[in-house]
């Protein structure tokens, strides 16, 4: 490597440590510190009652639910997307990416507005007589999956789109040349292709939703506490950074052990077909 | 030619594009709707037109100063990233760069691992080693946190670009100053205009970091309008709020004239 080259990664490399692997290093080991030195006194303080277990048990449930959902919209949007005359793909990306560019506080805000008692949802729905004026979302769990996939679902539809774009189109002309019909070409060709998009989409997804804690926050409230929020609880409130610590450690294997084996089902779902 | 599609798929397509158009804009439009209201209560939908919630935020000292703190991180976060993430992505377009692999995920992984874990991390070390969070801590998170966007662009702007130009003028004996001024640079523009939107736009417009790492005098706009959604909040919110989608919606253009929005989103 040239000496030029090396002075040209040097200075982000350094920031990077400081400002990025020191600092999750830091977490992991604050995780690991007990009274007697290194030992596991802050897993186990998670799992002494069942409090914590059930916080996690709802992190991750609520996380699959939300990836599954964005997953079910936001891959058959980007379909749309490839295969749009120019004004409707222009008009989407713009549709997907201007809230994805819009901060999440922002958008919490409007999701507060929506679901809120007497707000637009439960207006609507008073409207058709499909409910009382008194109905919130708030603080339900249905609240904070619909807030969720709006912001979570531009990761999947983009991450998608962008490997749709790379199929070669003739594979799909091939399939039609040959008699295959739209729907067969669809499953057969179209589907298995961009499928390692939708996984690597998902799984960008289900991490960043299982580390929230903006949105469910402040639409779950206290009521409904996440890993994410109870971490940021335990760091700005009751200033118990060891504990803290445990829990985003926690959440990071969660991430992963979760992660892994849905990236292999569904790479084998898409090799099947 | 690719075959015809059925009117079922076709009829499909148009009903989940205009699905999700209304999922993904109502949130943003109840938050602009909200901040044209006359009303004192955040009602929706809003009671008459009135801007004198935004009369009101921009003669408020407290909105203001917020604007001003996160004007201010934006810029110094966007300065250094783009030189920083600039550097490393002309470095790593140079062949024969040793730990290629692990150093492109270094530069990409802040944006795969959890934000939270590198918000707790820095607000522990800033505490352990400095005095506590603060501007330029925040501006260290935000600096981490912008980075692979300016490296992902201007990587992306430099593998299009033709490498014998630099030869050429290595060959012909121009110093690296000049190589570097009157070459690399003008062909990684695009990318770092881009860069330099991205890194803005997600400095401003960040919570999580910030959450963590707030500090006395350091409340950014999202931070302020954070714990005003905690408490009660009234159309005020609403009116900083608009401004934030529209400087976004400003954000956007730019990036669509610099690089197109096409080849930001996919």
């Amino acid at each position: 490597m040239k000496r030029e080259t090396a002075l040209l990664l040097a200075p982000g490399v350094l920031v990077l440590t400081l400002g990025f692997v020191l600092p999750v290093l830091r977490v992991l080991t604050l995780a690991f510190d007990a009274k007697t030195g290194f030992g596991l006194d802050n897993f186990a303080r998670f799992f002494a009652d069942s409090f914590y277990p059930l916080v996690a048990w709802r992190t991750v449930r609520l996380s699959l639910v939300i990836t599954l959902v964005t997953a079910l919209f936001g891959a058959p949007l980007a379909l749309v997307m490839a295969r749009a005359p120019r004004w409707l793909r222009m008009a989407l990306i713009v549709v997907v990416v201007l809230p994805l560019m819009t901060s999440v506080v922002v958008r919490t805000f409007g999701w507060l507005v929506i679901l809120g008692r007497g707000g637009l949802l439960a207006q609507t729905l008073a409207y058709f007589d499909l409910a009382g004026r008194n109905f919130s979302l708030m603080h339900t769990e249905t609240g904070v999956v619909l807030a969720m996939v709006q912001v979570l679902m531009p990761f999947v539809t983009l991450t998608v789109l962008s490997t749709l774009e790379k199929i070669d189109p003739r594979l799909e002309e091939a399939a039609r040349v040959m008699g295959a019909n739209f729907w067969t070409t669809l499953r057969h060709v179209v589907v298995p292709l961009a499928m390692p998009g939708l996984v690597a989409g998902s799984l960008l997804v289900f991490a960043l939703s299982a580390s929230s804690f903006v949105t469910p926050g402040l639409i779950g409230g206290v009521r409904l506490p996440v890993l994410g929020a109870t971490i940021y609880q335990q760091v700005t409130g009751t200033l118990d950074w060891g504990f803290a610590a445990a829990q985003a450690t926690l959440l990071l294997i969660l991430a992963l052990v979760v992660a892994l084996p849905y990236a292999q089902g569904a790479r084998r779902a898409g090799a099947s077909r | 030619m690719i075959g015809r599609v059925p009117a079922l798929a076709a009829a499909l397509g148009v009903a989940l594009a205009a699905a999700a158009a209304i999922f993904m804009l109502a949130p943003l439009a109840v938050v602009i709707a909200s901040s044209v209201s006359a009303s004192e209560f955040l009602v929706f939908p809003p009671r008459g037109f009135s801007l004198r919630w935004y009369q009101e935020i921009l003669a408020s000292s407290v909105y203001l100063r917020a604007l001003g703190v996160s004007l201010t991180l934006a810029a110094v976060v966007t300065v250094i990233s783009v030189a920083l993430g600039a550097a490393a992505a002309i470095g790593l377009s140079r062949p024969g760069v040793r730990f290629a692999g692990a150093l492109q995920g270094l530069f990409l992984s802040p944006l795969m691992l959890p934000t939270i874990l590198l918000g707790i991390g820095l607000l522990m070390l800033a505490s352990r080693y400095a005095n506590g969070p603060s501007f330029a801590v925040m501006a260290l998170g935000h600096v981490v946190v912008t980075l692979p966007y300016v490296v992902r662009t201007v990587s992306a702007v430099l593998a299009r670009v033709d490498p014998s130009l630099e030869e050429a003028a290595r060959v012909m004996g121009a110093p690296w100053w000049r190589r570097y001024w009157h070459v690399v640079l003008p062909q990684a523009r695009p990318g770092l205009a881009a860069g330099a939107f991205f890194a803005f736009n997600v400095s401003f417009d960040e919570a999580v970091v910030a959450l963590f790492l707030r500090a006395p005098g350091v409340e950014t706009l999202p931070l302020l309008i954070y714990s005003k959604l905690e408490f009660s909040p009234d159309p005020s919110v609403a009116a900083a709020a608009t401004l934030m989608i529209a400087m976004t919606v400003a954000v956007m253009i730019a990036l669509d004239r610099v690089l197109g929005l096409d080849k930001v989103a996919a």
